[in-house]
């Protein structure tokens, strides 16, 4: 696993965090570490322990085994100081459908202990303003998901974990969540710890990864090196792949791996051309030239040794 | 807890529980009302506050359990619904606090209730023109076995509402129990002690007395005795409540 290094203050940090049931380990041994200002993204296929995970550090379940430190804080013991300063909005949006967006958000602040312009400027971040008079079981899926932020982001904590926010929503209002998460540490100062099982989605918002697979986490570490380590590839698709192959071992081009396409590890766009122009002078004619990057998707496969649906 | 209190107010708002109390408070008086004066028609010596006190605590104990559980259930429901335990727990809410806020809120309401029979009863003796003033002893008597009474059923549906989210159980349960407050007359007076919904006659301070064909309405002395077993219960139950819902994982 690759861990990120150490830093004097994280906000987040577990220490060997298992939650069991029985003999069926939910959260396996997890040693989360999300640093000030981070969008960490808690990546894993349903099912692999990410809400029962966000779930511990809110302190809504037990942990079975393990330390969880917030704010540098231990959580059993400085629960409420804690809870203080973090916002979250876990699994689907909480809310009270007979009551309006406004009033939903009234029982946050005066939960929270924080004046209306927090509720205003809330309710104007996520675009609400217009409709915070309508009884919120009247919203939709992501008006209801935007109230839920909302109601999480009215105190402006410090820490805002949110599971799956974009679910259920359509990629407009997909793409509405995401630049709104995006902007909340430059803005607001905040450290975000986002789960997903939607590689595309931390891939796009996140800053750190954590990727769980049947409660263990499997890797954890900054975006930037994630995308250094997956790589772009040149597949070719020829007449005769075979043959192909054999000619370009003696140009000095050796292809990673052969079969139905050549793969070979090149970006060099003069490169590529030239190759083609090889081939097709030595008679093998080209069918195809792609691109192949390989995506958090494959990284994420590879990390957890299968080939399963996300 | 002022603060969780006033957001128990805060949140009933549209959830008609104040019209569905007054719907079962109106067909409660009606039927009460029109049977004694039926009663006193019939049979003149039955013209007396007695008579108002014992009909009321007798339909008490069919209709309060209903009311019970219809407010109890329209106060936790609205957790269930919106998911909003999780909210409220990761919000640094005391679950304890939170129970405690709604069990105050349901029998504040619930108080009402009662304060309105107490009101209507006077209204109906006054235009009876029943012998004597009203009884004012006698009345705060009814109020407070009543209050005390539901007290218990309060716990009792309140525990149940919260844990189990499909409230048809907890509704039912209250119907169930204004089936057995309505006969609890019928049960052998050891058996009534661990039926809670009993007690809104046994703390009636009217009792009905049967002599072979007829019978007479007397008044009872005050049952500390029961109305400190009452109390037990509702403490027994709350806590039971408490420590089971608040230990739920979430």
């Amino acid at each position: 696993m690759g861990l990120i290094e150490m830093s004097a203050s994280p906000i987040v940090q577990t220490v060997n965090l298992s939650k069991t049931y029985g003999a069926v380990h939910c959260v396996n041994k997890v040693d989360l570490l999300v640093q000030e200002g981070e969008i960490y993204g808690f990546l894993g296929p349903n099912g692999a322990g990410k809400t029962t995970t966000l779930k511990m550090l809110l302190g809504l379940m037990k942990p079975t085994e393990g330390t969880i430190r917030m704010f540098g804080q231990n959580l059993s013991k400085h629960r409420s100081a804690i809870l203080k300063r973090t916002g979250s909005l876990i699994e689907s949006p909480s809310y009270y459908g007979h009551l309006t967006g406004l009033e939903n958000m009234k029982i946050m602040q005066r939960l929270r202990d924080v004046p209306d312009a927090n509720v205003n400027e809330a309710l104007r971040i996520v675009r609400l303003e217009n409709h915070k008079n309508k009884k919120a079981e009247q919203y939709s899926l992501g008006m209801k998901q935007r109230l839920g932020i909302a109601m999480a982001l009215v105190a402006f904590p410090k820490l805002l974990i949110l599971d799956e926010p974009t679910n259920g929503l359509d990629p407009a209002g997909i793409g509405e969540i995401r630049e709104l998460i995006k902007s909340l540490p430059s803005r607001y100062g905040m450290t975000i710890l986002l789960s997903s099982h939607l590689l595309s989605e931390i891939e796009q918002i996140a800053t750190t990864v954590g990727i769980i697979s049947e409660g263990k986490l499997t890797y954890q570490g900054s975006m930037e090196k994630l995308k250094i380590s997956s790589r772009t590839a040149i597949c070719l698709k020829t007449g005769d792949n075979s043959k192909a192959e054999r000619f370009l071992l003696t140009q000095g081009f050796s292809p990673l791996g052969s079969g139905d396409r050549l793969e070979f590890d090149l970006v060099d766009d003069v490169v590529v051309a030239e190759m083609n122009r090889m081939l097709v002078e030595h008679g093998i004619p080209v069918i195809r030239i792609e691109e192949q990057k390989k995506s958090l998707e494959d990284f994420f496969l590879e990390r957890t040794g299968k080939g399963r649906s996300l | 807890m002022t603060t969780l209190l006033g957001l128990e107010f805060f949140k009933i708002r549209r959830k008609s529980i104040g019209t569905m109390m007054l719907l079962v408070l109106f067909v409660e008086m009606m039927w009460a009302f029109m049977s004694i004066s039926r009663s006193i028609a019939r049979n003149p010596d039955h013209a007396g506050w007695e008579t108002v006190l014992y009909s009321i605590s007798s339909m008490n104990g069919l209709f309060m359990p209903i009311i019970t559980a219809i407010v109890v259930s329209r106060i936790c429901d609205m957790e269930h619904k919106g998911s909003t335990w999780k909210m409220l727990v990761a919000t640094d809410v005391s679950r304890s606090r939170l129970y405690a806020a709604k069990f105050i809120c349901a029998n504040a309401l619930l108080l009402g209730v009662t304060v309105v029979q107490v009101v209507l009863m006077i209204f109906f003796g006054l235009v009876k023109e029943l012998p004597g003033g009203p009884p004012v002893e006698w009345l705060l008597r009814f109020a407070g076995g009543t209050l005390l009474t539901t007290l218990a059923v309060t716990a009792l549906q309140q525990w149940i509402s919260l844990a189990v989210h499909n409230q048809a159980f907890a509704l039912c349960l209250g119907m169930l129990g204004g089936f057995i407050g309505m006969t609890a007359g019928l049960f052998p007076a050891a058996a009534r002690r661990l039926l809670i919904w009993s007690y809104y006659m046994d703390l009636s301070p009217v009792a009905y007395r049967y002599a072979e064909s007829s019978g007479d309405y007397f008044v009872q002395p005050a049952a500390f005795g029961l109305a400190a077993a009452a109390v037990a219960i509702a403490v027994l139950l709350y806590n039971a409540g408490r420590f089971h819902v608040t230990r739920q994982e979430i």
